[in-house]
């Protein structure tokens, strides 16, 4: 591979490379605001200035400025050479970068920090992006010092209302112009845009229009400093109290890679940021995704029903193996694509435990999608549900439907919350027996003879496989909430409840048997 | 036993002859602090004693891995909090000597002359309550009332007389006050009157002599193999002093003398206390009067150093260098420090690690008293019960130390 100098570092590159994202790669940061590996080139920011070696046999090339005299007490002529932004200056072999060894450098970037700060507010108190803010960090390291304006900041619109999901201030905004090139490049959508120049630039939507696509909230997640904030998010959470975990968003069947941000004193999450995966999400997700945490903490099935009255756990898991005990011919099992292949596989091995042959596979009705990144799938994990019964016929939903209006299906042990249809919906009431291991209220919830709380994604690690076939690992983030317990160990109550046997006895061991089938299938092991 | 109206042959008589073992609790007031002594008696001399201490442990040096840097200084105040002034300019100086930095001269004079001051006030409660513990009150009156002189002059500078969490990485909280110099040497002037008098009280009584003359005796091989070092080492009659063996601050600009025991016994102990305090105000006079009157008391680093609270107020860049300072703990550079100062009871040790983030990832204190109690049981076994108050007396085992 060939190489280029970066501070004497040889760092590796391929053609086509710009400094910075070839130190990127190298997992160099050299400080920047308006650049983002996933969008185009804008080089306004000027904050990832490098000093390129001129080539051999000439001079760099110098320019005049002033530059202050201490002893002096004035400002008096200098020369310092020109610098280039690394963002848009394509690598060549053979090139000499010198980044922090360079004093020239610091210069620049404790200049464009003062720049920037200029009439910056002071919002730290109130502003969302305190503890994950570039202002912030670049000040301290590469500034730290008071600036020399004494005059009163120019004063800009502030909390202007941009769409359903997202505020903006124009005060905090440096007009790095990523939000607008994200509208513009990824989504197709060139609903933001910039307006008047220096110090009263601003961000602006198109006349007429709000900020009302499907990826708003990558606006706010792309915003190095506080200028766009959530609605859903703000003045929520102070993001030092938060933990992440890598985790699947849930929203529908791409799988995007996130992260679930939660408060461990309280056990809340507060919200998903996307992770970047090359291979299913690059850097994005879209609302619907993001905003999918809440279904953690909203519509929470937390106590354990046999028919509507609430009783503990252990008198449910009884009144369910009750139930279950004449479960035979014309009995299902119902799998979740909501739920994670561990759950799922739990429960196939108790159907066949009790000699249940009928399988089914069901989950929430379909959406909207787009070529982006949303599959019309809203389930998460409709591929790996199908997987864990190794080859064993599945029926879906349509299926179901005839199997219960002919007669063929009596009795029903489900996992999961929705079904596709209504119609699906109206026939579970028509059944004979019920009994659901779901996390939220739904027509599966509301139709049971018995209920017991299962957890959600967000409270056990679980394997997820998405609609290209790659299973991915959602870990956990907060213990699991009321009584709701992961629908494996469910699963286990009641086989230990009716004497039976499963082919596992820890978590660890259904892990193992789910990763045999993940490997089966047409993607790698994420 | 026998009834007591009876007759009895003394040859008959039972005499138990098991030692005795008599148990020294931690609440008591001859156990400075809450130590523990287990002694077996024989009649009235100590055949073995079973030291215990760590009733005043309150996890320091774990806390200090679960807040900041700058959240240590309350930590460190409460070890030895008779001279917590000693302990702050000890931690102080060892995340400065992590960071490679130095705080400006008016600093160090002024971080001298207060810890000079708050170890004039540990000795001064040290040989005070040696001496109330022997019967003789006054004397304990008096150097409390020399104490207290020193504790209002601590409380206008820091705002508190005890533990007054002043240090900060890279300075001070605050500059000294107008008054400081002229009401420091008030102070050391009057110090010094009132330890003249308990001298001249105490020196000629007999009692207070044979109580501490010849007792609590231990080798000068024993008391550096237990790693004795301050006072306790100095009456053994070894001059090690951190100030002038491994010079810090100012203290190799300016004079003061080691005063060295030579009988290695309470009564020296108790001396070399006394003459301890007369260096530590002679000092004091000299940091008054090097001190610079103008000058920055704090470095000019904005990653250590909070800013003024009306720029904070005021301004974004204060506002954020506030913020990371607190929110996110000044920031140590990855890697490990041992630092030693001169503390009140010897050389006070800070062992840290730092993993580059604002939370320390380990802070070891050394404490000097620790040491000097792992030497309590040679100084009083083979002596009698009522030695017992003396010695332990005169070792200056502060609780809050020892144990942390």
């Amino acid at each position: 591979m060939p190489t280029f100098s970066l501070d004497g570092r040889e760092i590796e590159f391929q053609p086509g490379d710009t400094v910075i994202a070839a130190a990127h790669r190298s997992g160099i940061d050299i400080p920047h605001y308006c650049w983002h590996p996933g969008l185009s080139v804008a080089a306004n920011c000027r904050m990832c200035l490098v000093e390129v070696a001129p080539p051999p046999g000439r001079g760099a090339m110098m320019l005049d400025v002033l530059r202050y005299d201490e002893a002096k007490g004035q400002y008096v002529p200098a020369k310092k050479p020109k610098l280039q932004p690394a963002c848009q200056l394509p690598v060549t072999p053979g090139l000499e970068i010198k980044s922090q060894t360079s004093e020239h450098v610091k210069e620049a970037r404790a200049s464009v920090q003062e720049m920037l700060l200029l009439n910056h507010p002071v919002d730290c108190p109130i502003c969302d992006q305190a503890g994950e803010c570039r202002l912030q960090d670049y000040w301290l390291e590469h500034n730290g010092k008071q600036k020399r304006m004494k005059d009163e900041i120019i004063h800009m619109p502030k909390a202007v209302d941009f769409g359903p999901t997202i505020v903006y201030d124009a005060e905090r905004c440096i007009v790095c112009t990523r939000c607008v090139r994200f509208c513009e490049e990824v989504v197709g959508d060139p609903v933001l845009d910039k307006r008047e120049r220096g110090n009263l630039g601003e961000i602006v939507l198109a006349p007429g229009r709000k900020l009302d696509h499907a990826y708003t909230l990558m606006t706010e997640h792309v915003c190095p400093v506080g200028a766009l904030t959530a609605k859903d998010f703000r003045f929520k959470a102070r993001v030092w109290f938060l933990r992440s975990v890598p985790s699947v968003c849930q929203g529908c069947a791409t799988g995007c890679n996130a992260y679930t941000d939660f408060d461990p004193r309280n056990q809340t999450v507060f919200r998903h940021r996307p992770r970047d995966n090359q291979a299913v999400n690059k850097y994005w997700m879209c609302d619907e995704g993001v905003l999918d945490y809440q279904r953690v903490h909203k519509g929470r099935l937390l106590e354990s029903k046999v028919r509507s009255q609430t009783v503990a756990i252990s008198e449910a898991v009884k009144a369910a193996a009750d139930e279950m005990r004449n479960f035979g011919q014309s009995s299902a099992i119902v799998l979740s694509a909501e739920h994670s292949s561990e759950d799922n596989f739990a429960v196939f091995e108790l159907g066949r435990a009790l000699g249940i042959d009928k399988v089914y596979v069901t989950g929430r009705a379909s959406g909207q999608g787009d070529s982006i990144l949303r599959d019309a799938d809203k389930n998460a994990n409709r591929a790996g549900a199908q997987l864990v019964t190794n080859g064993a016929a599945v029926g879906n939903a349509a299926a179901l439907k005839t199997d219960i209006e002919s007669g063929a299906v009596v009795q029903v042990l489900a996992l999961g919350s929705q079904v596709e249809t209504a119609e699906l919906a109206q026939l579970l009431t028509k059944l004979s027996s019920l009994v659901v291991l779901c996390s939220h209220e739904g027509p599966l919830a509301s139709a049971a003879r018995v209920m017991l709380p299962a957890s959600t994604w967000a409270e056990a690690t679980g394997t997820f496989v998405n609609r290209g076939g790659l299973a991915q690992i959602s870990e956990k983030a907060i213990t699991p909430r009321g009584d709701s317990q992961p629908a494996w160990k469910l699963a286990m109550l009641l086989a230990d409840q009716m004497g039976k046997s499963l082919p596992f006895k820890k978590g660890k061991d259904v892990k193992a048997a789910v990763s045999r089938f993940a490997s089966t299938s047409a993607g790698a092991q994420a | 036993m026998e009834p007591l109206d009876v007759e009895l042959d003394e040859t008959e008589v039972e005499l138990p002859t098991e030692p005795m073992l008599v148990n020294v609790g931690p609440a008591h007031p001859a156990m400075h602090g809450t130590v523990r002594c287990v002694m077996e008696l024989s009649g009235e001399s100590i055949r073995r004693v079973d030291v215990q201490v760590g009733y005043l442990h309150r996890g320091f040096e774990k806390m200090c891995e679960r807040g900041t840097w700058g959240q240590v200084f309350p930590y460190v105040d409460r070890c030895n909090y008779v001279s917590p002034m000693l302990n702050n300019v000890g931690f102080s100086l060892a995340c400065e000597k992590m960071l490679g930095i130095e705080v400006p001269e008016r600093c160090q004079w002024y971080r001298m002359a207060l810890g000079e001051l708050a170890r004039i006030s540990d000795h001064l409660t040290c040989d005070g309550a040696m001496a109330m513990e022997l019967g003789a009150f006054t004397p304990f009156l008096w150097m409390v009332k020399a104490r207290d002189m020193i504790w209002d002059l601590m409380e206008e500078e820091t705002g508190a007389r005890m533990t007054h969490s002043f240090g900060r990485v890279g300075g001070m909280a605050k500059p000294p006050t107008d008054q400081f110099k002229e009401h420091a040497s008030a102070v050391v002037d009057q110090v010094e009157r009132i330890v003249d008098e308990v001298q001249n009280l105490l020196y000629g009584n007999r009692i207070f002599l044979d109580r501490l003359d010849g007792v609590g005796i231990i080798t000068q091989a024993d008391a550096i193999s237990l790693g004795w070092t301050g006072p306790c080492l100095r009456a053994a009659g070894i001059p090690y002093d951190v100030r002038r063996a491994h010079p810090y601050l100012k203290y190799a600009e300016v004079e003061f003398d080691i005063p060295v025991g030579k009988n290695s016994d309470c009564l020296d102990r108790f001396m070399v206390r006394i003459e301890e305090m007369r260096e530590s105000a002679k000092i004091v006079r000299q940091c008054v009067e090097r001190m610079p009157d103008t000058g920055p008391i704090n470095v000019d680093d904005p990653r250590v150093v909070l800013p003024e609270k009306s720029q904070v107020y005021g301004t974004i860049e204060a506002t954020i260098q506030h913020f990371k300072i607190v929110m996110e703990g000044l920031k140590l550079p990855a890697g490990e420090v041992y630092s030693y100062t001169e503390g009140g009871n010897g050389e006070l040790g800070f062992y840290m690690v730092s993993d580059g983030s604002g939370t320390p990832y380990r802070v070891r204190i050394r404490p000097p008293s620790f040491l000097a109690t792992a030497g309590l049981e040679r100084v009083i076994t083979d002596q009698m019960v009522a030695d017992v108050v003396p010695c332990f007396g005169s070792l200056n085992m502060i609780g809050g130390e020892c144990d942390r």
